[in-house]
């Protein structure tokens, strides 16, 4: 003894994810990968039409197959509740199919390919119904009714030829409205010396996380149900599991196997789950269930597409004055989290830059396209597309540059918005700053706009748009916490039991960085568990951006509580007071001169086998400062706020509309940089993401079919196609965030499109308010082909 | 039932014989029949690389070729690559460069980048996204796995100095 | 899928002599084959034959002024071969926006040329090229060859001359004459990995005349533009000797745009085909002119 150890800090440091050598390697075990003795293989029969009556379903030459253990419908499944956001969805369809996605049946069997053969023998008869594929018609007199029945049906009535069935129900298809005020437009109007107004129109896109969905559900001898399941909220899934089956929650236990990919679909329960257990239930056997990449397509969530126009006002001297917007939500067939992304987009409306009067108004409406989920940035992309091409017009407009326009109106710490909404930090000034320094933007655009008549065969633009989103967590649900047990052995090996999920975007790394910051130990000595609802805490999931803010201080907090409890117990060894003492390097010290005391691991053995026997467990719930929205969608529903700025550069080859993504120089207010090789890699996966938003990604639905369910004609963003990326991190220093942090996991994706968009305009002085930027859309642009798309003023 | 062929081939160093039906992809074999799982279905149509593995040291898609074709051919998944200097050292590299984040596109990509390697061990960056241009990956946006790719190339010129 | 027998014949007559007796599929790399038979797009016989073996579809070789590849070549070698790359570089280029590695070193240029499809990327530099197509069956007990232009071999999108008896064996190759310089485009938005939107094949043997460089002996192929990769005898007749200045790359574009049949599908629509076409015909001529070759 007697070395002295200097102070030294995990924090801001390049830490190796702790499973990457095991998923390097190829040993991950991904749900795709376990198989349960016993298991049989699930597949689902899907409409075979857009919109129609299920007159009949004969499954009987199915069931005789040789192997087929059990074929289900509806009239199997009396039990089964409706599902979703909206509680408007059956995972088996009773009378009726709305989207060729739908459930109609199901098979479990001793192989794969027997059950795809056995899903051939099932016949099914439909009387089509007309097929309501344009949001814009759904509202007008005589459209098609989506879900004209009462909801939450049992199933008994639908099934029977002339049976009753009760039309009692929705008389629209309006799924769902969102409306949100501040100020007064019309006041804000009338001051405004520039006005603009104009409809975006934003598609689908989908996840397409490289892991396809799949499932394993098993009862065991007592009824209790255990699903390896890939879902982002494991507590969630087993409160609204129990309701479905109308079980016990406490016997409902999930799973959670390394997943391969989630950005958010996986928050929502489908009906491929509860299926599966039905399943599971019927043949008292375990089921597993996999998607084939094309069903992945044909029937995963999507991004949520939205029709929106938006009015915003400024003053002359640069102060905006208003933004009013309407937004037609297409809900699809049944109702998931992408009606409720209105949440998210007015707090954009509201309060991306300064805003004082702001009226904001969704209608969300069935159709039989298909429906979108919960995705990477909720919402704030399509939103922030709007606003930021705004943003850009009215600087033009009123001649002031488009960099001082959005300093202008910028936010500075301590603000709370109309809305609600706590600024404690708030780096969008830095952000603006330094991605427009770093891009030399302000030079470039005026260079740019210099060029628009020139010949030449490629142009060259940039284009800035900042963003905001929540990065303290979102209280949405009862509790926005997370719960942490840490066990220290005898070994000295630390033990973090969380409720937060590990979905590929490193958390568990970051939280062991947190508890080894706290215990001053190396990233070897932690091991984190977090994927079994039956050992871990609650923790209501990964979504918003939260896992690291949330799950981290719930472990920092019960690391604290250890390191108390270790320094006073080495205090009272020590004779010393446990001020005066620290924990570095694995040793515990003297705080003064860092001369090592005792190891670690040595002492916590000496605690556990002592006369006074000692473990060392600590645990700890951390529920967020952050508040509930009122009725009126007031409130500060986060613990902190995060922003980014990007300057996107882009060079437009103008004999065929092709845009190349040159450079894209980045921003982010994190509050602190944690583990700076995850979130570099949190920043470059969201840009790629948004790259795709705004460029290459499209879903192609055609009357409710989509027309490229494969990889072959849905385009992801490959390796050479990337941009040269720059990213510089604003630290804030969050006062509430675990050592200063705050979210970061969807901001890079929110604002490429909208830096995309201005960066085309910069280059072409051509405006397109439309996604995704294909090169024939923009050639169309170019040569003035493309119709303004008109919808509904914002009124 | 279908029609089936024997085949005989190794695999990772391992003489193997199969009995397999002709119409089956070599990515059900390797997964269902040998049950190795680190190769991995994300497309089943040749577009995401998931499935890359080597067949007499040439990388391709498990899922577009016919198991029968593995009949006397060397066969290398990414389970072999640990045995392997330059593929273990690209398994490091990933990990420890930040390439690997939800994982699901790493076994095909380590395999291809042993392929490229072995191909070109001074691909530069543009040649290295050319190289992997039939990987798909949705986490990463690829910067780190570039890193990770250069980086190993860097430690195996090393060795060789 | 009702495969019945299965064969992997060591020789081409012994290949030819199956096929002799009736259907059979052909699998040569497998990377079409597959997928279409997992989408039920290609129905199978009920004999399946599997070439890879057979010794006399492999190589690539130069000989009398002909350069043979082997039908089994696949779209690496055509990438990697030296008498590809020095001979043939339009092929070496096309062969660089095949697929992906993966892809192009198990698929063949047999497979491919016999895939027929309209966007395939190695039929507009073939025509071009004025390549052969050899042809081989044994229909009454004797080996049988005949070579087909590459220009007559397809036939329709998926179709080619290829009766059910025949194998491709290989592609013929007339050596370009001193001289002869030719150009791929391909148009998307990936260097490969891409069904080609558009596909642009020029080449000719440049001559400096009074009048400024002119293009001889021209040939103009595209691809994924009509039901098959095809030459555009209009466009070359309005460039063949005329002088390569502003006027003349205009009437050639315009000619092309004219020429080409394509048609709208989620890729893209017929018009912005024809735009692409007009536009990119238009941009390899000017660098043709600008830089002599």
């Amino acid at each position: 003894m007697g070395a002295l150890i200097q102070k030294s800090s995990l924090i801001g440091t390049r830490i190796k994810k702790l499973d990457a050598p095991e998923k390097a390697g190829g040993k991950t075990r991904y749900v795709h990968d376990l198989d349960v003795p016993g298991q049989l293989h699930a597949k689902i029969l899907r409409s075979a039409r857009v919109h129609a009556l299920i007159k009949r379903i004969d499954t009987s030459k199915a069931r005789e197959l040789p192997g087929v253990h059990a074929v289900i419908t509806a009239a199997d499944v009396p039990y089964q509740r409706p599902i979703g956001v909206g509680k408007d969805h059956l995972p088996l369809k009773t009378d009726r199919v709305r989207s060729p996605r739908d459930e109609i049946a199901a098979v479990a069997a001793d192989t794969v390919e027997i059950a795809e053969a056995a899903l051939a023998l099932i016949e099914v008869e439909y009387e089509d119904l007309p097929v309501l594929s344009d949001p814009r018609d759904s509202l007008k007199p005589g459209a098609p009714l989506i879900h004209p029945e009462p909801h939450g049906g049992d199933g008994r009535d639908s099934l029977k030829p002339g049976a009753p069935v009760a039309y009692a129900g929705k008389p629209d298809n309006i799924a769902m409205t969102f409306a949100y005020e501040q100020g007064d437009v019309a006041a804000g109007e009338a001051q405004s010396d520039v006005v603009v107004e104009d409809t975006f129109k934003l598609h689908y896109v989908t996840h397409c996380c490289m892991g396809v969905s799949g499932v394993i559900a098993e009862f065991d001898a007592m009824g209790n149900l255990t699903m390896y399941s890939n879902t982002q909220v494991p507590f969630l899934h087993k409160r609204e599991f129990a309701e479905i089956l109308s079980m016990d929650p406490a016997r409902v236990r999930i799973i959670q196997p390394p997943i391969g990919g989630g950005f958010g679909s996986k928050l929502d329960i489908y009906p491929f789950e509860p299926i599966c257990v039905f399943l599971a239930k019927a043949t008292r056997r375990p089921v597993k269930l996999v998607f084939t990449r094309e069903e992945e397509f044909l029937a995963s969530p999507t991004r949520q597409p939205v029709i929106l126009t938006l009015r915003s006002g400024a003053k002359r001297d640069g102060t905006l004055t208003f933004r009013k917007v309407e937004t037609l939500h297409d809900n699809g067939a049944y109702t998931s989290w992408g009606a409720t992304t209105p949440f998210v987009m007015m707090q954009t409306i509201s309060s991306l830059y300064r805003v004082p009067h702001c009226k904001y108004h969704t209608t969300a409406v069935y159709t039989n396209n298909p429906y979108a989920g919960s995705f990477r940035g909720y919402g704030n992309l399509q939103s922030t597309f709007a606003v930021e091409q705004h943003m850009d017009k009215m600087a033009d407009a009123i001649g002031m540059d488009a960099l001082e326009f959005r300093l202008k109106n910028a936010q500075d710490p301590g603000e709370v918005t109309p809305q609600g909404m706590h600024f404690k930090t708030c780096g969008l000034k830095d952000c603006l700053k330094t991605a427009a320094q770093f891009s030399d933007f302000q030079a470039k655009r005026r260079a740019n706009a210099a060029n628009w008549k020139s010949p030449g065969r490629t142009k060259r633009g940039v284009g800035i748009a900042s963003m905001l989103h929540v990065g303290g967590g979102a209280k949405i649900y009862p509790s926005d916490g997370c719960g942490s047990i840490l066990k220290i052995d005898d070994f000295g090996t630390v033990t973090l039991i969380t409720g937060a999920s590990e979905i590929g975007q490193g958390s568990e790394t970051v939280l062991a960085q947190l508890v080894c910051e706290e215990l001053g130990l190396p990233m070897s000595a932690v091991r984190v568990v977090n994927s079994d609802t039956d050992i871990t805490p609650w923790d209501v999931g990964v979504h918003a951006s939260r896992t690291t803010f949330i799950a981290g201080n719930s472990a920092i907090g019960a690391a604290q509580k250890a390191r108390v409890k270790i320094l006073t117990a080495a205090g009272a060894r020590f004779d010393m007071p446990p001020e005066r003492l620290e924990m570095r390097g694995g040793f515990i010290v003297r705080a003064d001169t860092g001369e090592a005391l005792v190891e670690f691991s040595k002492f916590v053995r000496s605690l556990h086998f002592s006369d006074k026997a000692e473990l060392v467990m600590t645990s700890f719930y951390y529920e967020p400062p952050s508040r509930h929205q009122d009725k009126e969608f007031k409130g500060d529903v986060s613990a902190a706020y995060a922003w980014a700025t990007q300057v996107v550069e882009v060079e437009v080859d103008m004999d065929s509309g092709l845009v190349r993504l040159v450079k894209v120089t980045g921003a982010h207010d994190v509050g602190r940089v944690l583990n700076r090789l995850g979130i570099e890699g949190q920043v470059e996966g969201g840009i790629v993401m948004g790259q795709g938003y705004a460029f290459t990604e499209e879903m192609i639905v055609e009357n409710g079919v989509v027309k490229n369910p494969a990889f072959r004609d849905y385009k992801l963003v490959t390796a050479p196609e990337i941009p040269e990326m720059e990213v510089h991190f604003i630290e804030t220093m969050d006062g509430e965030g675990p050592q200063g942090a705050k979210g970061v996991g969807e901001a890079p994706a929110i604002c490429v499109a909208a830096a995309a968009a201005n960066a085309i305009y910069n280059a072409t002085g051509v405006r397109i308010y439309e996604l995704p930027f294909t090169p024939e859309r923009v050639y169309r642009a170019l040569k003035g082909l493309v119709e303004k798309l008109s919808w509904k003023a914002a009124a | 039932m279908s029609l089936h062929q024997e085949i005989s081939f190794t695999l990772n160093g391992v003489v193997t014989q199969v009995s397999v039906a002709v119409e089956m992809s070599a990515l059900d074999m390797i997964r269902t029949v040998l049950g190795m799982t680190g190769t991995k279905y994300g497309c089943g149509e040749g577009e995401c690389g998931a499935c890359t593995i080597l067949v007499d040291g040439l990388s391709l898609n498990a899922c577009l070729l016919f198991a029968l074709d593995f009949d006397g051919r060397e066969i290398t998944t990414i389970e072999g690559l640990a045995d392997d200097a330059l593929g273990s050292r690209l398994e490091q590299a990933f990990a420890t460069s930040g390439a690997v984040q939800c994982g699901f596109c790493s076994p095909g990509l380590v395999v291809q980048a042993r392929h490229l390697l072995d191909k070109n061990p001074d691909a530069d960056r543009g040649e290295i996204k050319r190289g992997i241009e039939g990987n798909l990956c949705r986490c990463t946006g690829y910067v780190k796995i570039v890193d990770a790719i250069v980086s190993a190339a860097a430690a195996a010129a090393e060795k060789e100095a | 899928m009702t495969i019945e027998r299965y064969f992997a014949p060591k020789t081409l007559e012994e290949a030819a002599g199956i096929l002799a007796k009736g259907g059979a599929t052909i699998l040569a790399g497998g990377t079409d084959l597959m997928p279409q038979m997992r989408s039920g797009r290609v129905k199978f016989e009920p004999v399946l034959m599997n070439i890879r073996r057979v010794a006399e579809l492999g190589g690539i070789a130069l000989a009398g002024g002909m350069i043979r590849i082997g039908a089994l070549a696949t779209i690496t070698d055509l990438l990697t071969h030296p008498i590809v790359r020095e001979r043939l570089p339009v092929l070496t280029e096309a062969a660089d926006h095949f697929a992906s590695d993966q892809i192009r070193n198990v698929g063949t240029l047999g497979g491919s040329l016999c895939n027929a499809s309209p966007a395939g990327d190695l039929a507009p530099p073939l025509l071009v090229l004025e390549a052969m197509v050899d042809l081989v069956s044994k229909p009454n007990g004797f080996m049988k060859v005949r070579s087909v232009p590459i220009r007559e071999f397809f036939v329709g999108p998926g179709r080619t001359q290829r009766a059910q008896n025949e194998i491709l064996t290989a592609v013929h190759i007339p050596v370009p004459k001193p001289g002869f310089a030719a150009r791929f485009y391909k148009f998307g938005t990936r260097p490969a990995l891409d069904i080609a939107t558009i596909a642009i094949a020029i080449g000719g043997v440049m001559v400096e005349g009074r009048a400024g460089r002119a293009l001889k002996d021209v040939r103009v192929a595209y691809g994924a533009v009509a039901p098959t990769p095809i030459r555009a005898p209009k466009t070359e007749a309005a460039l063949e000797g005329r002088p390569l200045d502003a006027a003349g790359i205009d009437a050639a574009a315009n000619a092309a745009r004219d020429e080409v049949k394509p048609i709208s599908d989620i890729r893209a629509t017929a018009w912005y085909r024809q735009e692409l076409v007009h536009n990119m015909t238009r941009r390899i001529l000017e660098d043709v002119a600008a830089s002599g070759n």
